[in-house]
């Protein structure tokens, strides 16, 4: 397992090297990579955005998601990053691996970690575009 | 006496205008004491919109649960140390106290 909530993200291609290393029993890496629109919630043009996160309180609630995981569907292992500070558009915001034995779990668990990365850790985002700025929350 | 000190996050910073402060409070002071009275009363130029923001308020006045205790406005949560609490949690000397608004990552 790997977290990291930091301003630069690793190279996606090192992180999926990293991933498939940590075990011979992996058959497959799903992978989800989130970037920032151009086009904001109100449909505004967006400047950038600015992440801030509560880091200890982040990794805490990281760890505790991908363990629920590995429970609940034996997945073998996860590195997940996510960037804190001023994000431009179409720059990555987070990348989510998950290695599993076998496709259906990986998928299965990617959605649920990105879906509870968004309701359950204490990271905020605020939208800034060319009609003004505002805080996105449980999107 | 109690030192705590207090972290905010979020449109909380940005209202408060502070990352993190200390606050010195007696023995046994509530969370709730702590964000009701406390924190309002030094930040004064921004209490009516503090209260509005983390607690739920109706009219102005702050909605109180059966126990008499001050109830946060939906998805506010309160962090001692990292860990969750209710705000008639008593503080202790040394505590972290952080003021989470609804979350938005990813």
């Amino acid at each position: 397992m790997k977290i990291k909530v930091a301003e630069k993200l690793d190279n996606i291609n090192d992180l999926l090297g990293e991933i498939k290393r940590s075990s011979s029993e992996i058959g497959a890496v799903t992978i989800f990579v989130g970037s920032a629109r151009s086009i904001g919630e109100d449909g505004s043009r967006v400047l950038r955005l600015e992440y801030e996160a509560y880091e200890e309180a982040a990794v805490k609630a990281l760890e505790k998601i991908i363990c629920d995981l590995r429970e609940k569907y034996g997945i073998i292992d996860v590195i997940i990053e996510h960037r804190v500070g001023w994000v431009g558009v179409g720059e990555d915001i987070v990348y989510a691996l998950v290695a599993s034995k076998h496709r259906e779990e990986g998928f299965k668990s990617t959605i649920e970690l990105v879906e509870r990365l968004k309701r359950e850790v204490p990271i905020w985002k605020k939208e800034v575009t060319e009609k003004g700025s505002r805080w996105i929350e449980g999107t | 006496m109690v030192k705590v000190k207090v972290r905010y996050f979020g449109r909380i910073r940005e209202l408060t205008g502070l990352r993190e402060e200390e606050y010195e409070v007696e023995n046994a002071t509530s969370l709730a004491e702590l964000l009701l009275k406390h924190i309002p009363e030094r930040h004064n130029d921004i209490s009516r919109e503090w209260r509005e923001t983390v607690f739920t308020t109706v009219r102005g006045e702050v909605s109180m649960d059966r126990n008499g205790n001050p109830v946060l406005r939906d998805n506010y949560v309160i962090l001692v140390n990292g860990r969750v609490r209710e705000v008639s949690y008593r503080l202790m000397d040394g505590d972290e106290v952080a003021v989470l608004p609804p979350v938005g990552g990813g």
